[in-house]
């Protein structure tokens, strides 16, 4: 019964591959949420900019220059500090997607290497091998029985047929 | 009197320039086009195309008369002599060639800038995520599916599953032109970009990249069609044996 299931486990196998893949994005953004620390100095620094540009807009550089000069010089310092804490989050996040992204693509090729092994002489399936004449050599490889399908075939066809069903889902 | 001969005056003298002019007009017309005096006295190999204003040929462009002409610079076989004459021509020839190539060169290298700003104003492609999926392809799919099945269930028995592949294949060539063409944007790569600047030219890159799209469909179907075939041989196993236990 184990052995009837192994196609379906390599297929699986790559259906997870495929999915974590298509999610990495939002994986490497839920985990930058929650590594980031100046996330409320941010939005504090934002809202006193605002605020300061509202109270601009009410002053009249004619009448009252030196306040106004005074606070236009505090939002640009305020400015320059909030772009910096940008440019650091932001950086932060490159940091974050290459660790996540490297993690995945180690993972997925530990996976791949593994099924390979385990299936090197074993084939996930075997029909009869006339079915599948005259490619019987090429689908059997590594596995070298006829008739059987090896797995790399079955990796390869797993692979493009979930890389399609995702694409048109998605 | 005297002024019905300074009019004469005027005249004759507006005569004398007219005839100079007449005259000295093919030379002029060569100093403007960068033909020196010296060079039309030895007969040179021409590099670069250059017209020749034959005032005296009135008729609008018949090919007798453009036959008929030669360009002065066009080195006459009669006429040329000595080996200073052959020697300036070479000469002439290795300074085009550079030229020649860095025109070649410039052009190419305009070519890679605008392949090299549609590049940076395309949407990057989803990875893995090539495939387009317009009418045309999901009908594929699809019919790959449905053959899939059937041959599991009617044919397999008979007769290997790749020859009603190949059967199917014929027909999507044929049905091909009965689905509305949708006009598959040409991805830029760094690839195609590397092979402008090689020199190839870019009709043969995108017949290139057409044949090979058309083969990375059929991959495409194949690996449905065997996918369905075994999916559909284990369900039938599978139900088999179930009814068996």
């Amino acid at each position: 019964m184990a052995a009837g299931f192994n196609w379906f486990l390599v297929l699986s196998s790559v259906f997870l591959c495929n999915l974590v893949k298509t999610l990495l994005p939002s994986i490497s953004s839920f985990l930058s949420k929650i590594f980031q620390k100046d996330a409320d100095q941010e939005m504090e620094m934002r809202t006193e900019i605002q605020n300061m540009k509202m109270e601009l807009s009410t002053v009249s550089m004619m009448d009252e220059f030196a306040r106004y000069a005074r606070l236009e010089r505090k939002i640009n310092k305020m400015t320059d500090q909030l772009k910096t804490l940008v440019k650091s989050r932001t950086a932060q996040q490159a940091k974050i997607k290459w660790i996540v992204n490297i993690v995945f693509y180690i993972l997925q090729a530990a996976l791949m290497i593994s099924l390979i092994l385990k299936y090197y002489a074993e084939p996930v399936t075997v029909v009869p091998s006339k079915w599948i004449a005259p490619l019987e050599r090429l689908v059997a490889f590594p596995s070298g029985i006829a008739g059987g399908v090896g797995i790399t075939c079955w990796l390869v066809v797993c692979n493009k047929v979930v890389a399609i069903i995702l694409h048109a889902v998605s | 009197m005297q002024a019905e001969s300074s009019e004469g005056l005027l005249q004759r003298r507006a005569e004398i320039r007219r005839r100079k002019l007449l005259l000295n007009s093919e030379q002029r017309m060569k100093k403007i086009v960068g033909f020196s005096q010296n060079e039309a006295d030895r007969p040179a190999r021409v590099l670069e195309p250059r017209f020749h204003l034959d005032l005296e040929c009135n008729e609008p462009w018949s090919s007798s008369c453009s036959s008929n002409r030669l360009s002065p610079l066009v080195s006459d076989p009669s006429e040329s002599s000595g080996e200073e004459d052959v020697s300036g021509g070479v000469q002439q020839r290795l300074a085009g060639s550079p030229r020649r190539g860095l025109q070649k060169y410039v052009s190419r290298f305009d070519d890679a800038m605008k392949l090299r700003g549609q590049l940076s104003a395309e949407k990057t492609a989803q990875d893995g995520g090539g495939v387009e999926l317009d009418s045309f392809c999901v009908f594929r799919l699809v019919c790959s599916v449905a053959l899939a099945v059937f041959v599991r269930i009617f044919v397999c028995q008979y007769l290997s599953i790749f020859a009603p592949f190949l059967t199917l294949e014929l027909g999507f060539m044929g049905l091909h032109k009965y689905f509305p063409k949708v006009e598959k944007k040409s991805q830029s790569t760094m690839l195609t970009a590397a092979l402008l600047l090689s020199g190839i030219p870019a009709e043969l890159i995108s017949r290139s990249m057409d044949t090979y799209r058309k083969m990375s469909d059929v991959f495409s179907d194949l690996c449905v069609y065997f996918f369905s075939f075994i999916t559909c041989h284990e369900l039938l196993l599978l139900l088999s044996g179930s009814d068996m236990s």
